[in-house]
């Protein structure tokens, strides 16, 4: 439990460091981070399917394409963000966390755990008999992603 | 198990919030993606602790590698729109999109 912990420090830690840099390569360098420990949280929580695919695709795919897209975009972070926000982002979210500490602790045993059936068979069971539509959907976001990339860089035509 | 759901949910409002702050606060368009995806972590760290709490991981397992599919469409996309962007505006601050108004 010490480890996870650790853990779920280290992925605020970094994510708020995603946010705060103002360098996006390491803005985007401590979101890939992040997605690590997210991942290795999965691991811990006997999620090693989801842990794999964090890791896989949001720490490694994802981040490429943010990297790309910083490359391609080299003089975009001259855009000047604002002081006042440097300085009150960490005080407002040192303050919601005081509150959200406060909340939980409240909160502590006085939500009913839901109602739910123990679950039977393996994770492919699950995954291919029990969400069968998920992964119809799945297939129709990834077409639809694929299109709008391919429609947003498509060549321009001479008339245009 | 319930005292470990919260610490859980602790984390995942916090990451929530972090990602609500920075797109509040933020000006380029790559921050405010970035802030995005943090709020979206917190969101599936929020499903998978819930399936682990309540001894229903299969199912909350299948549901965060659905979004982790969705979100994966979602970032090509949206960097793809970023790119356009740029290219129309020279620039990635989110103020130079009001020049777009009609």
């Amino acid at each position: 439990m010490i480890l996870q912990t650790a853990l779920l420090i280290g992925l605020v830690l970094f994510s708020v460091l995603a946010i705060a840099f103002r360098d996006l390569l390491k803005s985007a360098i401590a979101l890939a981070v992040s997605s690590l420990l997210l991942g290795i949280i999965f691991f811990g929580m006997d999620a090693p399917y989801a842990g794999v695919f964090e890791i896989s695709v949001v720490a490694g795919l994802i981040t490429v394409l943010f990297i790309l897209t910083i490359a391609l975009t080299k003089s975009g972070d001259e855009v000047r963000e604002s002081r006042l926000v440097n300085w009150v982002f960490p005080l407002v979210f040192v303050a919601f966390l005081v509150i959200d500490a406060l909340v939980m602790r409240g909160l502590l045993g006085k939500v009913p755990a839901l109602a739910s059936g123990a679950e039977s068979g393996t994770f492919g069971d699950v995954l291919w008999r029990g969400r069968t539509f998920d992964l119809v959907g799945q297939i129709a976001v990834i077409l639809a992603g694929v299109f709008a990339v391919l429609a947003l860089f498509r060549k321009r035509d001479k008339h245009d | 198990m319930t005292n470990t759901w919260y610490l859980y949910l602790f984390f995942a409002a916090a990451l929530v919030f972090a990602g609500l702050l920075g797109l509040l606060g933020k000006r380029n368009l790559i921050k405010l993606f970035i802030a995005i995806e943090v709020i979206g972590k917190g969101i599936s760290l929020l499903l998978l602790s819930t399936g682990f709490a309540k001894a229903n991981i299969l199912t909350a397992q299948a549901l965060v590698i659905t979004y982790i599919v969705i979100e994966v469409s979602l970032v090509a996309t949206a960097l793809a729109l970023i790119i356009n962007v740029y290219r129309t505006t020279k620039s990635l601050d989110i103020r130079g999109l009001t020049k777009l108004k009609g």
